[in-house]
């Protein structure tokens, strides 16, 4: 990674665009606190990222690549679990409403590694909004949903809309159109764009190739 | 301290739900049976050679049949502990948790001493029998426990830095299982050195440390080097877990 800035303001939702290998885990995986930059700042919701990370970590909900989970535990065991591990205040209600806000209440009594990987998604979707966090940040959360799920997916993140502070990543583009105030588009750990999907006048997809095509042909040069 | 407390939970109730758990406490009860039966017939046929020993002191730490098991089976506790983690991908939230890295393995590590403790309790059955058949030692027998209890700190603190350092449960049991084997075979070195080497060998050796408490025999240096060692063993493990955030 280098020299990526962005800022993301309180109630935006961003979408985080690069091809495959192009270094949007390894940035979520920075702001999330998973790994520490070697320079630079982050900055959440106003706290020092680096510094202070655990009071940073308790201002985000994440949902990694791959939504990794305890296989073995039931969703409502794993979500108690993980919200004592945030220390919510009144945890039953937390993980009732976040099971029902990611539509996976009928699933509550399943075993996580019995589900459909929408399921799946989906209780990782649940986990993240259990402490009910000010800001999100999702790694390609769409990959593996069937369309129905898909939509039901932008329908929760546009209710999200100037309440919470979303940051999401995907290759996607018709999400990020359909769900994102604005995008970031990085390439090979840097960034090479940052607008607003309505912006330019041609398509984001052009936009998208262009800027990450044209520029590995210019490295070919 | 509190978050520790809910990482522990989880982490035994995983284990609980697991088959591995029963396989593990089956498996060790019939090697442990075996031994006691071997031992307890050798000191029937053997009562003069046996002299202030008996079933029970050989049982805990007298022989070194006491420590064949323990080589096999702490790695198979402890190998889950942070590689299962590190495999399963689930690091990734627990270590993006609100949550302190001291707080993640000292869950993990008083967890790994509760299997420890599970693992032994049945073993009361052993002194409960010779209490059927002749007179117990029960100070020596409390003795032990404090001796055993004192080994799972340190050898738990082991399994757990070699769960955190390996990326697979596997790799983690390997170097578990090599780690505890040369220590307890440096132990034995005091059979074969002189002077500082023998003295060096005889403070770590594990066989001494459970002879002496087998024989009801509450020696502070072997608590003083278990105590340490699993200190270390834990402090190096938080360590790990800070070095892999930096890549």
């Amino acid at each position: 990674m280098n020299d990526v800035s962005f800022r993301v303001e309180r109630g935006e939702i961003v979408g985080f665009l690069g091809p495959n290998g192009a270094g949007k885990t390894t940035t979520l995986r920075m702001l999330t606190g998973y790994l520490a930059p070697t320079s630079g700042a982050i900055r959440i919701d106003g706290i020092d990222a680096i510094r202070s990370s655990i009071e940073a970590r308790a201002r985000l909900g994440y949902m990694p690549e791959g939504v990794p989970l305890y296989r073995e535990m039931r969703v409502d065991e794993y979500l108690r679990h993980r919200a004592a591990l945030k220390a919510v205040d009144g945890i039953a209600d937390a993980v009732d409403r976040s099971l029902e806000r990611a539509g996976v209440a009928d699933a509550r009594r399943r075993i996580i590694g019995q589900l459909s990987k929408g399921y799946r998604q989906r209780v990782g979707l649940a986990e993240s909004l259990l402490a009910d966090p000010p800001i999100l940040i999702l790694d390609e959360p769409t990959s593996g949903l069937d369309p129905n799920q898909v939509r039901q997916f932008r329908d929760l993140v546009r209710s999200f809309a100037r309440k919470k502070t979303v940051l999401l990543s995907t290759h996607i583009l018709s999400e990020v159109e359909a769900v994102c105030d604005r995008v970031i588009i990085i390439r090979e750990g840097e960034k090479v764009a940052d607008l607003a999907p309505g912006d330019s006048e041609t398509s984001l997809e052009d936009v998208f190739a262009d800027l990450t095509a044209s520029a590995r042909a210019g490295d070919a040069s | 301290m509190k978050r520790a407390w809910v990482v522990m939970r989880r982490e035994l109730s995983s284990f609980f739900v697991s088959p591995l758990a029963y396989v593990v406490l089956t498996a060790w009860l019939v090697w442990n049976g075996v031994v006691f039966w071997v031992l307890t017939e050798f000191y029937a046929r053997n009562a003069v050679a046996s002299g202030a020993a008996s079933p029970l002191s050989a049982f805990f730490g007298g022989s070194s049949l006491f420590f064949i098991p323990l080589l096999v089976f702490v790695p198979i506790l402890t190998m889950r502990l942070v590689a299962a983690e590190q495999q399963s991908g689930t690091i990734e939230p627990l270590m993006t948790a609100p949550v302190s890295d001291g707080a993640i393995i000292v869950g993990k590590y008083v967890a790994a001493i509760a299997m420890w403790c599970v693992l032994w309790l049945p073993t009361v059955i052993y002194a409960w029998i010779m209490r059927q058949h002749g007179t117990v030692d029960w100070g020596a027998v409390a003795a032990s426990y404090l001796g055993i209890f004192l080994l799972g700190t340190y050898f738990m603190a082991i399994g757990l830095l070699m769960s955190a350092l390996a990326p697979t449960q596997i790799i983690a049991a390997v170097l578990s299982f090599v780690a505890l084997g040369v220590l307890f075979t440096v132990g034995i070195g005091e059979f074969v050195f002189d002077g500082a080497a023998r003295d060096f060998c005889a403070y770590v050796s594990m066989w001494g440390h459970m002879q002496s408490f087998a024989k009801g025999v509450v020696d502070t240096r072997y608590l003083v080097f278990d105590l340490s060692v699993a200190v270390l063993a834990v402090g190096l493990s938080v360590g790990v877990l800070e070095a892999r955030r930096r890549g």
